[in-house]
C-alpha cells in the first residue's frame, strides 16, 4: 500500500490486503508450522518417491533342482537372469521349498522335477511346477508370470524346432508387439512422485486452514474479525491467499525434486500444471474452510479434515486405477477433485496433455473451487449472523 | 428516530429455544453517552450486546444503531461502530503495532492515514513504548487499553465495551476509566457492561438487567432516590453493639450492619434524624457517638432491584 | 482396602484415577468417539472394495485393420475377457490423443495381412500401443497380453491339425491366498494403518489441547508422577485402540473372508504392543508440539504416509533402495504388518512372530519413556 496522492484503493482491497498481511504474519511467525508447510512435504516425497515402486523385482526365490542335469541347471539360470526373480536358497523338495513359503523366507518357489532333461530331451511333455505365497497378488502375478513367459518362450522354440526336424510347417504363432508410450522402462516414481503430490497438498492445506480458522473461532479472535465491516468473502479469500503460494512452493519444490531425483518428465506446457494447481488449491483450501464453519473446536475441524481426505485420497486413483474399481465408486470419483488435479498432471508432465485435452479437468476443478468457496462463505455468514 | 438518538431498541427480544434470554428490551442512549449496563452473569447484557452489533439476529424487536437497522443493514452498523469483548481477543502471536494495522484495514483504512492514526492511538493508550512487543507478552491492564484503542482505531461514533475491565487491578481500572471518559468528551457514545458497580457510577446513565428484562433506567442519582429512598447513616463509636440490638427493633429502622468498626444504618427518612439514631445509640452503653449522612450506592440500588423489582418498596424482612 | 496402601497399589489407583477421568473426557465428545470408531470401518470397506490391484476394464481400442475372421477373433480374445472394456474409436495415429485424454488405456492394432500370415503359420503380428504412464497396469497388461499371444496361436495350431501338446508347461499353486483377492492382502496392512494413524492422531490432539487450555499444569500441581500421568492418560486409548482392532477383524472376515488361521490370542498381543507405541509417539509428539495444529501436522506426517506406504503395506520391503528398508525398521507398523500377515493368513505361531512383537515392545518403552522424560523437562 502506498501513500500516493492517486485514487485510494477500493475498501475491499485494502481489507483483503490487511488480512493477507496479516496470515502472513503469523504463519512467518511459527516456525514449526512453516517448516510443515514447506518442507515436510518436500522430505515425504523424497523418501516416499523412493519407497513406493510398484516395480516387483527381485522376488526371494527358492529353488528345487530335483534333476540336477545339464539342463536344468541353464533354465534354472536363465529363469532368474532378468531380475525379476532372486536366487534366496535351496531346497530338496516341494515340500522343503514349501516350508521355506511359511517361514517368510520366499516367496516363490520353482521346482524342477526328476529327469526333466532327460524328458525333454526325449520329447516327452516335461513339467516345471512353481508355488507361490499369495499374500501379495501382485507380487505372485509378476512372479508367476515371469516364469511362465520364460517357459512359455522356451517351449515355443522347441516345438518350431521340432517340427522343423520332422520336415512339417511351423505351427502357428502370434505376437503381440507392445509398443509403450511415456514411460517405456515402466519405471513407477515418474507416475507417482506427482500422485504424492497431490495427496500432499491436499494434506497440508485443508487441515491447516479448518484448523486455523477454528482456532481462530476458539481464541474469539474470529468474533473480534466479524465485527468489523469485512465481507466474508474477502476475508475467507484472504486467509486463503498466502496458502495459495505455500501450495505453490510446494508443487515448485516437488516438481523440481521429481526431475532432477526421479526422473520425472515434464513434456508439457507448465503453464497448464500452474493453472491446474491453482485451481486445485482452490477446492482443497474451499473444503478446509466449509469444514471450519462446521466445526466447534479445533479436534473436530481436525476429524472433519481427515474424514475427507482420507477416502478422496483413495478415491482419486493415485494409487489404483480408477477403472478397477468397482461401478458405484467410478461415481463417487466423479465429485472429487483429486481425481481431476492427478489426471491433469500426469497427463500434463509424463504425456505432454495441453489445456486441448485437459480442459474438462481444468472445467471440473473451477466448479469445485468456486461451489466449494461460496459454500464456506455462505455457511461463515449464516453462523456469523 | 430522533437524531438526538445513537441507539434506539424496541421491544428486543432474543430468544434460545424455550429460553428468554433478552426479553422486550426498549430503550435509547444519547450521542455521547457514556451508558452502563449492568446485571449478574447470565442476566442478558452480553446477548444484548451481540444483537446491537449485528453479530446475533433478534428474535423480535428491533434496533437501531447510529442509525441503521442492525437487521437490516449490519454492514452499515458494523462500520460505525468499535467493539471490544468480554475476553481478549485481539491476536497475541502477533507484534501491537500489527493488531492496530490489520484491524485498521479490516475496517478500510491505509497508508498513511492508518500509520498516522495508529501512532495516535498508541499514544493515547500509552503504549508507544510497547508497539513492537509481542502482544500476548503484555501484562493484563495494557492488554486492555490495546483492545479498547483498537475498537476506537476507526473513530466510531458509538464504542461496545463488554464486561472491559473484568480481571484488571484497581490502578488499571482507574486509568482504563479515564479514557473512556476521554472518549465521550470527545464525542462518542460509549455501551458499556459491567458487573463493578462503582464503574457505574462514572456512567451518565444505567440500565439494570434482571433476568433479561430491563428493569430499571436513569442517572446513578435518580437510581439512587428513587430505589433507596432510605437515610443512610454511618454510625461511629464504642460499645455501640448493645444499641445496635435495640434499634434494630424499633419501627422503621430498616438495617442495621457492622461496618468497620462502626455500624451502618438505614432508616425511614420520615421517621428518623440522624440526631434521633446518635441518641438512641448513645443511650443503650454507645460512647462517643458520631452520626454522618452518607449516600446510597449503587450497590444498595441493585440488591435492591434485585430484590424488589419494584422500587420504594421494603423487601420483607 | 488394603492394596490402595501398598505402593504399587497407590500406583495403580492414581493410573486408574487419571485414566477415568480422560473416559469422562472422552465421553464428553461423543462425536470424536464416534469418529475414531466409525471411521477405521469406513476406510476399511473403502479400501477393500477400492484398492485392488488386479487389472480390471482396462479401456481398450481396437484397430481392425485386417477384418478377417483371424483378427477377429484376436480382437475378441482380448474384449472377452474382464481384464479389457472395449471402447470404441481406435485409431492408432491419434494414439497419443487418445492417451492424454484418456480416452482409452491401450489400442489394439492388427495390420492388414495379419489372418494371411496366420494361416501360412508364419509369425502373425498385431501390435498394442499401451499407455505405460502408470507401470503397474502396464506390466499387467502386458504378460496378459503374452498369455492371449500364446493361446491364441496354440488354438490356431490346433485349428490346422497340428495339435500337439506342448513339450514344456508350468504348473502353478498358490499357498495362503490362491484365489489373489487384494483384499486379503490389505486388510491386515489397514489394520495396522488405521490404528497407527487414529491412535497417534487422537492422544496428539488431546494432549496438545490440554496443554492449550492449560488443565495440564493443574494436573502437575497434584502428586500425581509423570508416568502415572502418561499411563494414566494411555490407557483409555489403548481400550478405544482394541475395539478398533476388534472391528477390523470382524468386518475383514466377514466382509472380505479374510481368514484368520492362527491364535486370536496373539493377534490381540500383537495389536496391544503396536498401539502402545503408537500411543506414545502421539503423547510424545503432543509434548514436543504444544499446540493443536502442530500436533496434528507432525502427527500426520510421522503417522499417516510412512504407516501406509514404508510398512509393507502396500509395496513390499524388499523392493525398497537399501537406506528405506533401514529406515522401514523403526516404523512400528511394518512388524504389525509382518505378524498379522503370519498370524491370520499363514497360521504361524508365537515362535515365528516373536521377532515382530520384541521390535514392537521395544519401540513402546522407547518412546514411552522419550515421552515421560520430555514430560519433566518442560515442567521443570
Amino acid at each position: 500500500m502506498s501513500a500516493g496522492a492517486g485514487r485510494p484503493p477500493s475498501r475491499a482491497r485494502i481489507q483483503y490486503a490487511a488480512v493477507v498481511r496479516k496470515e502472513v504474519l503469523q504463519t512467518l511467525r511459527d516456525r514449526r508450522v512453516m517448516f510443515m508447510l514447506l518442507f515436510a512435504p518436500f522430505i515425504q516425497t523424497i523418501v516416499l518417491g523412493f519407497a513406493v515402486d510398484f516395480d516387483v523385482d527381485r522376488v526371494p526365490t527358492v529353488v528345487a533342482d530335483q534333476d540336477r542335469s545339464v539342463e536344468s541347471r541353464l533354465h534354472l539360470r536363465r529363469v532368474l537372469a532378468d531380475g525379476t526373480l532372486r536366487r534366496a536358497g535351496e531346497a530338496s523338495s516341494a515340500e522343503e521349498g514349501a516350508a521355506a513359503l511359511d517361514r517368510g523366507e520366499a516367496a516363490a518357489v520353482i521346482v524342477v522335477p526328476p529327469r526333466f532333461g532327460a524328458d525333454l530331451d526325449a520329447g516327452r511333455p516335461a513339467q516345471v511346477q512353481v508355488i507361490l505365497d499369495g499374500t501379495d497378488p501382485n507380487r505372485s502375478n509378476t512372479a508367476a508370470g515371469a516364469v511362465s513367459r520364460y517357459f512359455g518362450e522356451e517351449s515355443i522354440r522347441r516345438a518350431e524346432s521340432r517340427a522343423r526336424a520332422a520336415g512339417l510347417p511351423a505351427p502357428a504363432r502370434v505376437e503381440v508387439v507392445p509398443r509403450l508410450y511415456y514411460n517405456p522402462g515402466l519405471k513407477s516414481p515418474p507416475y507417482i512422485v506427482p500422485g504424492i503430490a497431490a495427496m500432499l497438498l491436499v494434506v497440508v492445506t485443508t487441515i491447516v486452514t479448518a484448523m486455523g480458522l477454528s482456532r481462530e473461532r476458539e481464541q474469539g479472535t474470529l468474533e473480534q474479525v466479524a465485527v468489523t465491516p469485512i465481507p466474508a468473502t474477502v476475508l475467507l479469500a484472504g486467509k486463503m491467499t498466502p496458502f495459495v503460494f505455500i501450495g505453490f512452493f510446494d508443487v515448485l519444490l516437488l516438481t523440481v525434486a521429481g526431475t532432477w531425483i526421479f526422473g520425472v518428465p515434464l513434456r508439457g506446457n507448465l503453464a497448464v500444471m500452474a493453472v491446474a494447481t491453482l485451481l486445485y488449491l482452490l477446492s482443497t483450501l474451499g473444503v478446509g474452510l466449509l469444514i471450519s464453519t462446521m466445526s466447534s473446536n479445533q479436534q473436530q475441524s481436525f476429524l472433519g479434515g481427515f474424514l475427507f481426505t482420507m477416502p478422496a485420497m483413495l478415491l482419486s486413483g493415485i494409487m489404483t486405477p480408477i477403472d478397477s474399481m468397482p461401478g458405484w465408486m467410478q461415481v463417487v470419483t466423479v465429485v472429487n477433485p483429486l481425481r481431476y488435479f492427478q489426471e491433469v498432471a500426469r497427463a500434463n508432465m509424463l504425456k505432454g496433455a495441453g489445456f486441448g485435452d485437459t480442459w474438462p479437468q481444468l472445467v471440473a476443478l473451477a466448479l469445485f473451487g468456486a461451489v466449494l468457496f461460496g459454500l464456506a462463505t455462505w455457511r461463515f455468514n449464516r453462523r456469523a449472523a | 428516530m430522533s437524531p438526538g438518538w445513537s441507539i434506539e431498541a424496541e421491544g428486543l427480544t432474543r430468544r434460545f429455544g424455550d429460553f428468554v434470554a433478552v426479553d422486550d428490551v426498549s430503550f435509547q442512549v444519547e450521542k455521547g453517552e457514556v451508558f452502563g449496563y449492568l446485571g449478574a452473569n447470565g442476566a442478558g447484557k452480553s446477548t444484548t450486546i451481540r444483537m446491537l452489533i449485528a453479530l446475533l439476529a433478534p428474535s423480535s424487536g428491533r434496533a437501531l444503531v447510529a442509525g441503521h437497522d442492525v437487521a437490516t443493514a449490519p454492514e452499515a452498523v458494523r462500520s460505525a461502530i468499535g467493539y471490544m469483548s468480554q475476553k481478549f481477543s485481539l491476536y497475541l502471536d502477533l507484534p501491537v503495532r500489527e493488531n492496530l494495522r490489520f484491524f485498521g484495514g479490516a475496517y478500510g483504512l491505509w497508508g498513511t492515514g492508518l500509520a498516522r492514526r495508529a501512532e495516535e492511538v498508541l499514544e493515547l493508550t500509552g503504549l508507544r513504548d510497547q508497539a513492537d512487543e509481542i502482544t500476548g507478552s503484555l501484562p493484563g491492564g495494557m492488554r486492555q487499553r490495546l483492545a479498547l484503542g483498537s475498537a476506537v482505531l476507526h473513530r466510531p461514533s458509538i464504542v461496545f465495551l463488554d464486561e472491559p475491565t473484568a480481571g484488571v487491578d484497581p490502578e488499571a481500572r482507574r486509568s482504563f476509566w479515564r479514557l473512556i471518559r476521554d472518549l465521550a468528551r470527545g464525542g462518542t457514545t460509549v455501551f458499556v457492561t459491567t458487573h463493578y458497580l462503582d464503574e457505574a457510577e462514572y456512567c451518565r446513565r444505567i440500565g439494570l438487567m434482571v433476568d433479561g428484562r430491563l428493569v430499571a433506567l436513569d442517572t446513578p442519582a435518580a437510581l439512587k432516590r428513587t430505589w433507596v429512598p432510605d437515610r443512610v447513616l454511618l454510625v461511629r463509636g464504642r460499645n455501640l453493639a448493645g444499641g445496635a440490638e435495640a434499634l434494630r427493633a424499633q419501627d422503621g429502622v430498616r438495617a442495621v450492619e457492622p461496618f468497620g468498626a462502626g455500624l451502618h444504618v438505614r432508616v425511614a427518612p420520615e421517621r428518623w434524624t440522624a440526631d434521633q439514631v446518635g441518641r438512641a445509640l448513645a443511650g443503650r452503653g454507645g460512647e462517643g457517638v458520631a452520626v454522618e449522612e452518607s449516600e446510597p450506592t449503587l450497590e444498595d440500588v441493585f440488591l435492591a432491584v434485585v430484590g424488589r423489582g419494584q422500587p420504594g418498596t421494603e423487601a420483607a424482612p | 482396602m488394603s492394596l490402595a496402601r501398598t505402593r504399587p497399589g497407590r500406583f495403580v489407583a492414581r493410573v486408574l484415577a487419571i485414566s477415568w477421568k480422560e473416559i469422562l473426557h472422552i465421553q464428553r465428545d461423543p462425536r470424536t468417539l464416534a469418529l475414531a470408531l466409525v471411521m477405521p470401518v469406513v476406510m476399511l470397506l473403502l479400501f477393500g472394495y477400492g484398492v485392488s490391484f488386479d487389472v480390471d476394464h482396462v479401456p481398450l481400442a481396437v484397430s481392425d485393420q485386417d477384418r478377417t475372421e483371424a483378427s477377429r477373433r484376436l480382437a475378441l480374445a482380448f474384449t472377452e475377457i474382464g481384464e479389457f472394456s472395449p471402447v470404441g474409436g481406435g485409431d492408432a495415429d491419434r494414439a497419443d490423443t487418445l492417451f492424454r485424454r484418456h480416452a482409452t488405456r491401450a489400442i489394439l492394432v492388427i495390420p492388414d495381412g495379419y489372418g494371411k500370415d496366420l494361416a501360412r503359420g508364419g509369425p502373425a503380428r498385431a501390435e498394442l500401443l499401451l499407455d505405460a504412464a502408470d507401470p503397474v497396469t502396464a506390466n499387467q497388461v502386458l504378460t496378459k497380453a503374452d498369455a492371449i499371444a500364446l493361446a491364441e496361436g496354440r488354438r490356431a495350431a490346433g485349428a490346422a491339425g497340428l495339435h500337439a501338446s506342448p513339450p514344456l508347461q508350468v504348473k502353478v499353486s498358490t499357498r495362503y491366498n490362491p484365489e489373489a483377492r487384494s483384499a486379503v492382502y490389505i486388510v491386515p496392512g489397514l489394520a495396522a494403518y488405521l490404528m497407527a494413524i487414529t491412535a497417534v492422531l487422537l492422544t496428539a490432539l488431546t494432549v496438545a489441547g490440554e496443554w492449550e487450555r492449560g488443565s495440564m499444569e493443574q494436573l502437575f500441581a497434584s502428586p500425581v508422577s509423570r508416568l502415572e500421568i502418561v499411563l494414566g492418560k494411555l490407557l483409555p486409548y489403548l481400550g478405544i485402540g482394541l475395539v478398533q482392532l476388534l472391528l477390523i477383524l470382524g468386518v475383514g472376515t466377514n466382509v472380505f473372508d479374510v481368514p484368520i488361521l492362527g491364535s486370536p490370542l496373539l493377534v490381540i498381543l500383537a495389536g496391544l504392543l503396536f498401539l502402545a507405541g503408537m500411543l506414545g509417539q502421539g503423547l510424545f509428539i503432543s509434548v514436543v508440539a504444544r499446540n493443536q495444529l502442530v500436533a496434528t501436522q507432525a502427527g500426520a506426517l510421522s503417522s499417516l504416509l510412512p504407516s501406509l506406504l514404508l510398512s509393507g503395506m502396500l509395496v513390499p520391503i524388499d523392493n525398497m533402495p537399501v537406506p528405506l528398508q533401514v529406515l522401514s525398521r523403526v516404523i512400528p507398523a511394518r512388524y504389525l504388518v509382518d505378524a498379522l500377515r503370519q498370524i491370520l493368513l499363514k497360521g504361524n505361531g508365537f515362535a515365528s512372530v516373536r521377532g515382530d512383537l520384541l521390535a514392537m515392545l521395544i519401540f513402546a518403552v522407547a518412546i514411552v519413556a522419550l515421552a515421560t522424560r520430555r514430560f519433566r523437562r518442560r515442567i521443570a
